[in-house]
């Protein structure tokens, strides 16, 4: 394992009004790190993400991704990073109801300029990776809630990310469907993947995750290294 | 771009509805569009292009042969870059066998010895030029065989001038309209010429009427020159039938693009709006602000042109009948199409409107920060929303009522521009109830004044056909006793010189029934006349020379002279040759058999054929006809106006359909919540229609008067271009009743857009709403 460091936050704040959501947080994560962020609802877990992904700017502070400043970048230049570097994958999926399941897929490659073809044949090898092949012309509203997560981490891992940001990836999802994913996360790890997974379910930090960070209001309250079970 | 394709035509397909809005609002703005800019490029480009072929001069020239002689006339050529003549003019009474004759009036005849030249040169369409003295060539615009046999032209073969009867040999076509015949230069030179026309092209500027005249002026100083006229005169004419549809497609036009610029914001800013979470996930993606901004306006951009595409089509083959009318008998033929410029203005316009309109809501997804968008969902921000829903749960008003109305406060910026769309709706319901009355209040008074039938001495024929053994009384007399008639009404018409002006007027002596068959209902001015010094005048007449109610005119009767007052101005005259005054009946000895008129109003429900046949069996010598046709311009013009509205109308209606179908989709979970606490389907329904119900009746009371207002306006501008004074009450079509049915019109456009998305969400299932969030 090398120990390149993929993200730095350095004394990040964000504010929201009169509140910080998060307060002073520094970070490394170095590659093929999996880091599981642990915390009481409302502590600042999805803020600390959407500052790594770039979905939202820090009030101060430095946030660096796979080498680049996002807190400097525009909008327009955060959107071309976060194409071609980040995968992100969602509690409630996001997955656009109105393209089939291979098509939604795709549609993250088509973004980085591939043709409707090419994008299609490398999202059918994520499918079949997957397990999900025969899902593939299905429309989200009839794919049940794992099925429906395994095709956001297969749209995830289409421009072959850097990073791979899980926001409570089996937050609404039941336990074997969530096992499911969980092993999913540790598959991929185990391949290089680096992995951030937010998280309230100590289950899934203690199977995926080598570290864990623990936010309470905004700061972090503590780091430890896991074994994983 | 694949991407942003992709997605946006996932979004199309999302959004059906809207999609069909957006097309149907662009294919209606389009359409109108096109039909009015065809007729606005039809009211010059047809006739510029006759003028150009036939080197049309600038000005027709007449001068005084006392002053000038026709060598100093052919050098004089100052200012001048092409020129014919000088031809000798003369303005003659002519007749021809049978009735059509006496109708001519004076004809200005130019003796010309050859139809082309340097300008105006005519088109022999018909027969030939005149070869030697004893023929005549008429001029006439072409028509199609069928249309020729028709004319009152198409009987004519021979003419009599100053007592010569001369051979008809041809027809020819000068767009300039520089004279009415031609006659060959020996023969013109026998009636001795009382001017000498000069066609002249101008090489400076002849953009105006003035310019024209600065440029005659140039070419002869002196006092010379009698009268001319500038080729403006004749190209205002062509463009006077297209000048009346215009004010009102204009209208409509107008319209029509506020309402699709409205929805096309209300569908963008809705898509935006219930679609932040969707923003949210192609953001984070790696969708960039402006791709985003790329998804939305190609999801509207994309219907848009479809329905401009075929708008323009429509308008195209709309256009067809309107300009066809606008041209039927100006002579311009070919000139018809739908122009290219037209076509492609229709095809980038809209779609550039709708581009403009989607840009500012659209503008907000690229602002929308991704974060904010993947977990705020669509939520209406509350505040004003839940103070008067709390007003409103306090009333005792069924929840279901009282919760639909207070809605519209949950998103007033939707509201707004939902009660916009309403407003244009009953504004174009209104201004087309209002021109639908007024025109047809004016023809039922144009149809009241012409009478069913009319009737005249003697029958048309290539010999003269047969005469009637009657005499005036008798005819009067024979109409009045057949069944069915209820009014008679009899004039005789003369032309009359009047002392001190240039040319002479006609004047209609009446008797009988003529004051009461429309003509004293349809004063504008003054009163009808009460005695035999008292005259009344058309509008057309007063407004040609200049006189007002009240003026007197002294006429030269029966070799004497008679000094009358104008006391009354009528819309119009009768039938016949245009600018006529009526004046009391007298007995005018060896007067010409052609010139009595008659017209018959029937009774309630008399057929007009059956009335016609018993006048023809009675009298074959007379020659009858059916006089009730409600004009075309009428009924086009009521038609379309009909059909815009009606289409306006419904357009506003998908407006509302829209907006019910957004705050639907944004609700699904209240109304989930609502339903599982037990609200029935049928409350649903009641609920989300009244949320507009409310907002018709708003626009409906706020879109009448604007309305009105359009109607006021349009009204006098369509009136002008028809070159016709409409009397006041013909304005006057309000009453409460129609009112009350506007208000009316307004709650039915809204309750029927907003039926259909309100039937689907009390359907919605519980189950799936709760699933799918
Ligand atoms: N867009 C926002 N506007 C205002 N406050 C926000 C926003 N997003 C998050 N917050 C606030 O910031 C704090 C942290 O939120 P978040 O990071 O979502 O917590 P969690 O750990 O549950 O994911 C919370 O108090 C939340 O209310
Ligand atoms: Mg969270």
């Amino acid at each position: 394992m090398t120990t390149e460091t993929v993200v730095r936050l350095d004394r990040v704040r964000k504010e929201y009004g009169e509140t910080a959501a998060l307060d002073g947080v520094s970070l490394t994560i170095r590659r093929g790190e999996a880091v599981a962020v642990m915390g009481p609802s409302g502590c600042g877990k999805s803020t600390l993400l959407n500052m790594i992904a770039g979905l939202d700017r820090p009030t101060s502070g430095e946030v660096t991704v796979h080498g680049e400043r996002l807190d400097a970048m525009n909008e327009t230049r955060l959107a071309l990073f976060r194409r071609h570097h980040l995968g992100m994958i969602f509690q409630f999926f996001n997955l656009l109801d109105d393209l089939s399941a291979l098509d939604n897929v795709a549609l993250a490659a088509q973004l980085t300029g591939s043709s409707a073809a090419t994008a299609r044949r490398r999202a059918l090898e994520l499918f079949d990776e997957l397990g999900i092949t025969d899902r593939r012309d299905v429309y989200p509203a009839a794919l049940s809630g794992g099925e429906r997560q395994r095709v956001a981490v297969a749209r995830a891992l289409m421009n072959r990310p850097a990073l791979l940001l899980a926001d409570e990836p089996t937050g609404a999802l039941d336990s074997r469907a969530g096992e499911q994913v969980m092993d999913l996360l540790i598959d991929l790890n185990q391949i290089g993947q680096t992995l951030l997974i937010v998280t309230h379910d100590a289950r899934l930090a203690h199977r995926c995750a080598s570290r864990l960070v623990e936010l309470a209001d905004g700061r972090i309250a503590a780091e430890s290294a896991l074994d994983r079970v | 771009m694949s991407a942003v394709w992709a997605a946006a035509r996932a979004a199309i397909r999302r959004r059906r509805l809207q999609t069909f809005v957006i097309a149907l609002v662009a294919l209606l703005c389009t359409a109108t569009a096109v039909v009015s800019l065809a007729l606005l490029d039809a009211t010059s480009a047809p006739f510029d292009r006759a003028f150009e072929q036939q080197q049309g001069p600038h000005a027709v020239a007449f001068y005084d042969p006392a002053k000038v002689t026709p060598e100093q006339l052919a050098g004089a050529r100052n200012g001048v870059a092409a020129g014919a003549g000088p031809f000798g003019q003369t303005v003659a009474e002519t007749r021809a066998a049978g009735p059509v004759g006496s109708m001519l009036g004076p004809l200005a005849i130019v003796g010309r010895a050859d139809p082309a030249g340097e300008v105006d040169r005519l088109d022999v369409w018909r027969g030939r030029w005149p070869a030697a003295p004893g023929e005549i060539t008429l001029n006439a615009p072409p028509e199609d065989d069928a249309g020729f046999a028709r004319g009152p032209m198409g009987h004519l073969s021979t003419l009599t001038v100053n007592g010569t009867t001369l051979t008809v040999v041809g027809w020819a076509y000068s767009v300039s309209h520089s004279a009415d015949a031609w006659v060959t230069p020996e023969q013109m030179t026998a009636w001795r010429p009382s001017g000498l026309q000069m066609l002249y092209r101008f090489a400076g500027d002849v953009s105006t009427r003035d310019a024209v005249e600065e440029r005659l002026a140039g070419v002869l100083p002196g006092g010379a020159l009698l009268a001319a006229q500038p080729y403006q005169v004749v190209k205002e004419e062509a463009a006077e039938t297209a000048g009346v549809y215009l004010p009102f497609l204009g209208a409509f036009g107008v319209l029509g693009l506020l309402v699709a610029v409205i929805i096309v914001g209300n569908v963008v800013s809705g898509a935006v709006v219930s679609g932040f979470r969707h923003i949210g996930v192609l953001k984070s993606l790696g969708f960039t602000p402006r791709q985003v901004v790329g998804v939305y306006l190609t999801m509207v951009i994309v219907p848009a042109t479809a329905g401009a595409i075929l708008g323009t089509g429509l308008g195209a083959v709309g256009a067809q009948p309107l300009l066809a009318d606008t041209f039927r008998g100006l002579g311009y033929g070919q000139g018809t199409g739908v122009e290219l410029r037209v076509w492609a203005a229709g095809l980038l316009g809209v779609p550039a409107l709708v581009l403009v309109a989607a840009l500012l809501p659209a503008s907000r997804a690229h602002r929308l920060s991704a974060a904010e968008a993947i977990s705020a969902g669509s939520a209406p921000r509350p505040g004003r929303a839940l103070r008067v829903q709390r007003l409103l749960g306090g009333t005792r008003l069924p929840r279901s009522i009282s919760l639909g109305l207070g809605l519209p406060f949950a998103r007033p910026g939707r509201t707004a521009l939902t009660m916009a769309s309403l407003l244009i709706g009953v504004t174009t319901v209104t201004l087309a109830t209002g021109l639908a009355g007024t025109l047809i209040e004016t023809s039922r008074l144009d149809a009241a004044a012409g009478g069913d039938v009319g009737v005249r001495p003697g029958v048309a024929g290539p010999a003269g056909g047969p005469t009637t053994e009657r005499g005036d009384r008798e005819i009067e007399a024979l109409l009045r006793g057949l069944p069915g008639a209820a009014k008679v009404g009899a004039s005789a018409g003369l032309t009359v010189p009047v002392v001190g002006q240039s040319s002479p007027v006609q004047v209609n002596f009446i008797r009988g029934d003529v004051a009461a068959m429309g003509y004293q209902a349809q004063l504008l001015e003054g009163r009808w006349l009460a005695g035999p010094d008292e005259v009344v005048a058309s509008a057309e007449l007063i407004n040609k020379r200049g006189l007002a109610v009240g003026d007197t005119m002294v006429l030269q009767l029966e070799g004497g002279r008679t000094t009358v007052t104008i006391v009354g101005e009528t819309m119009q005259s009768l039938p016949g040759p245009g600018d006529g005054l009526f004046a009391a009946w007298r007995d005018l000895p060896g007067l010409d058999p052609f010139a009595f008129y008659y017209q018959v109003e029937l009774a309630e429900g008399a057929d007009v054929q059956a009335f016609t046949a018993a006048v023809r069996a009675a009298d074959p010598g007379l020659t009858v006809w059916d006089n009730t046709d409600v004009t075309d311009l009428t009924i086009v013009i009521t038609g379309i106006s009909t059909v815009l509205a009606l289409l306006l109308a419904a357009v506003a209606a998908l407006g509302v359909l829209n907006t019910v179908a957004l705050n639907v989709q944004d609700r699904r979970r209240d109304l989930g919540m609502l339903k599982s606490i037990g609200m029935t389907p049928r409350q649903v329904l009641t609920m989300l229609v009244t949320s507009m119900a409310a907002l018709g009746v708003a626009g409906g009371l706020l879109g009448i008067p604007f309305g009105m207002a359009a109607h006021r306006l349009v009204i006098p501008l369509a009136a002008d271009a028809a070159k016709v004074t409409l009397p006041d009450y013909v304005m006057r079509v309000w009453d409460p009743a129609t009112l009350a049915l506007l208000v009316v019109s307004g709650v039915l456009i809204a309750v029927l857009g907003a039926l259909l998305p309100a039937r689907s969400a009390a359907r919605l299932s519980i189950a799936r709403v709760l699933h799918n969030e």
